[in-house]
């Protein structure tokens, strides 16, 4: 489902971000990508949806070998992925229905599927009946919630977070936490970059650790 | 093909609520546009006016043929009337010539020339093929007659008029060419700031896998929308522009006893204004967002 082999990033400015980084991670797995700041989880998490591209090395995602994968087709490899963010990237003028519809109306889909998946959705992360209100009505974690339901929507087969639990409280970071749980248990493939390591803990997956751009261990 | 439209439909909705949403901005840019484009399209309808009015004046090339006074003039129409290149040949005699001069310079009622009259017979003279080539022959030709005293071609004064409306055809083509391009570039730089203003959601919708021309297409709508929209202000501003010229042109008309009416453009014509407005917004707009797109992918 994603391997990396050999990655290096290194930024304009010559910030070596990774340095000879390499995991895999397989199908309907879930693990954890964690470090200190700075150590590269985002920069991973970025080039694994090719916001970002590797200066060496060779990264596969769901059978798409990244580096051989033309511009063109980007935005349909991105509809394969599901993208949760720390700070969640609402936009705050549109529904909550809008917003968690934005991945079905950008693959062309339109009507009452759209209705159907949206509201299956914000169902399943227990904002039911709020699709009419605006992200900022909403608390943290809610809007976490919507975030997720989003990323989710299109049922991608790879969900990545990076630092999905940054902003919240640990009793709501465990109800996200368990989220990201649920799904892959239903056989979405999970990969969390988080520093948090009460849920590393309380979770019991797979650890892929990383310290200054260096891998230094996958457990 | 049915959900293609829908979605079209659903950023052509969604591009009218955020204009009703903002009201204030797009209505300047709008105003811009069309006081912008109602120059060129002003001038173009002046030119159309005046060229109508000339077309009602213009003898077709015709002669008018001064014949020599105290002379037989009927011998010298039919002399005239054998000529091949002569169509029609209309004899003024110059009781008919003074009674016309009099009523036309309002002079009448002052008995300027008393009993005497100066002027000499006349025979306006339409020529078979029309064109400056055939007239001045049929005028060489008319010239060796012997009853003909001068010949004066009216083809001189409508060519020359003829050159000052494609002179000014000339002059409104590269107005609406510099305006045209100046509307563009204001189209390209309001869109350039709506871009910079939603570059959150574009990456958003990015990142969720919208292609280009997902992105490009709410800005496109809003391009061609703001441009048609000034074309339609064009349209307005012209026709308020006529309204305010009516009663100049009563008055112009009432001094020379003429019925000339302004006219504006057809409705063929504000169609195709509306399309280039519309075009012209939306390539100002496509300019933008493509380089804006060409950025934010690095």
């Amino acid at each position: 489902m994603i391997e990396l082999k050999h990655v290096f990033k290194r930024y304009p400015l010559g910030t070596e971000a990774l340095s000879d980084v390499g995991f895999t991670l397989a199908k309907g797995e879930m693990a954890f990508l964690t470090g200190p700041s700075g150590a590269g989880k985002s920069t991973i998490l970025k080039l694994i949806c090719l916001l970002e591209r590797p200066t060496r090395g060779q990264i596969t995602v769901n059978g798409h070998e990244l580096g051989r994968l033309p511009a063109r087709r980007l935005p349909y490899f991105r509809r394969e992925i599901g993208v949760v963010f720390q700070d969640n990237r609402l936009l705050n003028e549109r529904t909550i229905f809008d917003n968690v519809a934005l991945p079905l109306v950008v693959a062309g889909m339109t009507g009452d599927e759209v209705r159907k998946r949206v509201l299956a959705a914000l169902d399943k992360v227990g904002l039911r009946g709020r699709e009419r209100g605006f992200p900022l009505a909403l608390s943290g974690g809610e809007q976490q919630r919507v975030g997720i339901a989003r990323a989710l929507v299109h049922r991608p087969p790879l969900l990545i977070a990076d630092e999905p639990t940054g902003n919240l409280d640990a009793a709501l970071s465990d109800d996200i936490i368990d989220l990201f749980r649920e799904f892959n248990d239903h056989g979405v493939t999970v990969l969390i970059a988080t520093h948090d390591l009460r849920q590393i803990e309380r979770l019991k997956k797979r650890v892929i650790r990383l310290g200054a751009g260096h891998m230094l261990g996958a457990a | 093909m049915k959900a293609y439209f829908t979605r079209h439909a659903q950023v052509f909705m969604r591009t009218l609520g955020e204009f009703a949403r903002s009201p204030a901005p797009t209505l300047m840019t709008v105003i811009l546009i069309g006081l912008t484009l109602a120059l060129p399209t002003g001038l173009y309808v002046g030119l159309l006016n005046l060229q109508r009015l000339s077309q009602g004046w213009q003898p077709h090339g015709s002669l008018s043929v001064y014949l020599k006074k105290g002379g037989a003039d009927s011998a010298a129409v039919v002399a005239i009337r054998r000529i091949p290149g002569v169509a029609t040949a209309r004899y003024i005699s110059p009781v008919q010539g003074l009674r016309e001069f009099k009523t036309a310079s309002g002079l009448g009622g002052m008995g300027l020339f008393g009993r005497h009259n100066p002027l000499p017979g006349v025979v306006i003279v339409a020529p078979t093929r029309p064109g400056p080539r055939s007239v001045a022959l049929l005028a060489t030709q008319l010239k060796t007659l012997p009853g003909v005293a001068h010949v004066q071609s009216n083809l001189v004064w409508v060519e020359r008029l003829d050159a000052a409306l494609a002179l000014g055809r000339r002059l409104v083509t590269i107005l609406a060419t510099l305006l045209g391009l100046a509307l563009v570039l204001i189209l390209a730089n309001t869109t350039r700031a709506t871009v910079a203003s939603r570059s959150a959601e574009i990456s958003v919708v990015r990142l969720v896998g919208g292609t280009n021309a997902f992105i490009r297409r709410p800005f496109l709508y809003i391009g061609a929308l703001t441009g048609g929209l000034g074309a339609l202000c064009a349209l307005l501003v012209l026709e308020i522009g006529l309204i305010a010229l009516e009663g100049p042109v009563a008055a112009l008309n009432r001094a020379y006893g003429a019925h000339y009416r302004l006219t504006g453009l057809g409705l063929e014509q504000a169609l195709g204004l509306l399309v280039l407005g519309a075009s012209l917004g939306w390539l100002g707009a496509r300019i933008a967002v493509a380089r804006a797109l060409r950025q934010s992918e690095g």
